[in-house]
């Protein structure tokens, strides 16, 4: 190192400069100005993704992230257990949160929150009564009507119900009781559903000033018993697809009046089942145009359904086939609780691991393309548009 | 209240002597479910006799594979645990950290004790008024239902009706054997 120290002192005595002087002259650097970054263009591979910050539970938020640069968008708050969604329209973030009025400590305050997508600015606020579902986040946690004229929160006291509110005018209309059954799936322009203990669903018809109108309970359509499914659905063409823990797919059409059920089929061979199950916080995803179905599957018994994926098993959800099986060990990927699939036609498959980092796959050829590391501490939920 | 408390106990340990496990489950949760402003559940004293005495505490540590250890989340009071144990948290299996306020409502499972092979149904309470405690997450769901099953699910946050509703960490407390 000595020796290298006196070389480059007489080469610079060689060349007359000073030992330590910059080479050439280089003009200074600009002085710079403070600004603030613009949210880019939307795409169909922004996600939004929630941490539950379970361990500073009062602290969580939701993450955008690109899944074609891989940049880090930005982030809008959301404060304790919260539920989140996304408008019919892809502009507007709901969060339905509650805050104390001391930070841990305090005076609760429930409330639902409007962030403008394009500006992540909070435009509006809702104050509900304190009797928000505070649970783990899923697409039912609250909801808007498909004309977005209404949205729906689901309230937990435990006593089950759900406020109907303006998001036009910031208010609550009314609290509507669901019998014991939970959760706010909403269909068509007027129509809430919840889930019920018996295995069926409640669907509550509200008029034109978001009153009740009238109520029907479905079939039984599960045995909660033997077979549960999980209080999480699947986004499909006109319904959602429910998974039970043994893995049996429950398709539901919510486009008529009252829901209807189509004939449940196996994700798992008979020789299978009871040993390979889904399992996680977000139990599937679905193209809608491709019509398949992506769950994260694991080896396991009885008491497993929270325990993430070892694999994504990718379904036809005309055949019923399974067309792929994509382990995550050859990637070194831990399991995965959460998955999500953007609608395009390049598609890309998002996985949220168990130690909140997001792997980014081609949802066509299940090809590993990028995993971002540590997006938050707890990534329970996945949201695109 | 504490009158209530007694009421409601005396009746919990009589229907878990003289019932099936389902249909004290059932009967529990019809009772639960609709239990906002029922005070403090039963809680069995006998519980903490049976604890084995804590090693000193170090919250960080990892959790140890015991089932006779109650910082551990393969002690056999937690088969359906999900959140933090208050064992790590300044509390024990069945008490709440220093500051904080039970739940007084609260879900119920049944776990297997190898020390004496018999089940026990036991309440998880949740531990409230402080944030989370971070230390000694534990999620095992043996026999836990989702939501819309509430008095068989860990998923909500049971200091819910808590006047200060925030979560701190999670207890389990024996409330009788399970007759099946």
């Amino acid at each position: 190192m000595k020796t290298m120290i006196v070389q480059a002192a007489l080469l610079s005595l060689a060349a007359g400069a000073p030992v330590f002087a910059a080479t050439p002259a280089a003009p200074p650097l600009t002085a710079e100005h403070l600004t603030v970054t613009a949210m880019p263009p939307d795409n169909p591979h922004r996600i939004y993704v929630l941490d539950e910050a379970f361990f500073n539970e009062i602290d969580s938020r939701v993450h955008l992230f690109d899944g074609d640069t891989y940049a880090r968008l930005g982030q809008i708050d959301s404060g304790f257990t919260p539920g989140f969604n996304l408008s019919p329209d892809g502009k507007s973030t709901v969060v339905a949160t509650t805050y104390f009025s001391r930070g841990s400590r305090g005076t609760r305050t429930d409330l639902v929150e409007f962030t403008d997508n394009q500006t992540l600015k909070t435009t509006h606020e809702i104050v509900l009564p304190s009797k928000r579902a505070m649970t783990l986040p899923s697409y039912f946690n609250l909801g808007f009507s498909a004309d977005s004229h209404f949205l729906y929160v689901s309230y937990i006291t435990p006593a089950a119900s759900f406020g109907v509110l303006d998001p036009a005018k910031y208010s609550v209309i009314d609290e509507i009781d669901t019998a014991g059954c939970v959760l706010v799936i909403p269909s068509g322009a007027n129509r809430v559903s919840s889930i019920c203990e018996s295995g069926s669903l409640l669907t509550v018809t509200l008029d034109a000033q978001g009153h009740e109108a009238s109520r029907a309970f479905s079939e039984v359509f599960f045995d909660p018993d033997k077979d549960p499914i999980f209080a999480q659905g699947v986004p499909m063409t006109n319904g959602y697809a429910f998974l039970s823990f043994l893995g049996q797919v429950h398709e539901v059409d919510f486009s008529g009046a009252q829901p209807a059920f189509h004939k449940p089929w196996p994700l798992v061979a008979a020789a299978d089942k009871g040993h390979w199950r889904p399992g996680g916080y977000q139990v599937g995803a679905i193209h809608r145009r491709l019509n398949r179905l992506y769950v994260p599957m694991h080896q396991g018994g009885e008491g497993t359904h929270k325990d993430g994926g070892t694999e994504i098993w990718v379904f036809d959800m005309a055949t019923h086939e399974r067309v792929a099986r994509w382990p995550l060990a050859p990637h070194k990927l831990p399991t995965v609780l959460a998955l999500q699939v953007s609608q395009d036609d390049a598609p890309l498959l998002f996985a949220a691991t168990d130690t909140s980092d997001i792997a980014v796959f081609d949802a066509l050829t299940g090809q590993l393309r990028h995993v971002e590391k540590k997006l938050g501490q707890t990534a329970w939920l996945i949201l695109n548009h | 209240m504490r009158s209530i408390d007694k009421l409601f106990e005396n009746s919990a340990r009589a229907l878990a002597r003289r019932t099936s496990r389902r249909s004290l489950l059932a009967a529990l949760g019809q009772v639960l479910t609709g239990a906002a402003l029922i005070p403090l559940l039963p809680v069995d004293r006998s519980a903490r006799a049976a604890e084995p005495v804590a090693s000193p505490a170090n919250a960080h540590a990892k959790l140890k594979p015991a089932t006779d250890d109650p910082k551990s989340c393969d002690y056999w009071k937690y088969c359906a645990v999900d959140g933090f144990l208050c064992s790590c948290c300044g509390g024990s299996s069945n008490s709440c950290p220093p500051g904080t306020t039970p739940s007084p409502i609260t879900w119920i499972g049944t776990c297997h004790n190898p020390a004496d092979a018999r089940d026990y149904i036991v309440s998880y309470n949740d531990c409230c008024g402080k944030v989370s405690c971070g230390n000694c997450e534990c999620n095992r769901n043996e026999r836990e239902k989702p939501m819309y099953r509430p008095s068989r699910n860990n998923d909500l946050n049971w200091c819910m009706a808590n006047a200060d509703s925030n979560y701190h960490c999670s207890v389990s407390v024996i409330l009788g054997v399970a007759e099946l």
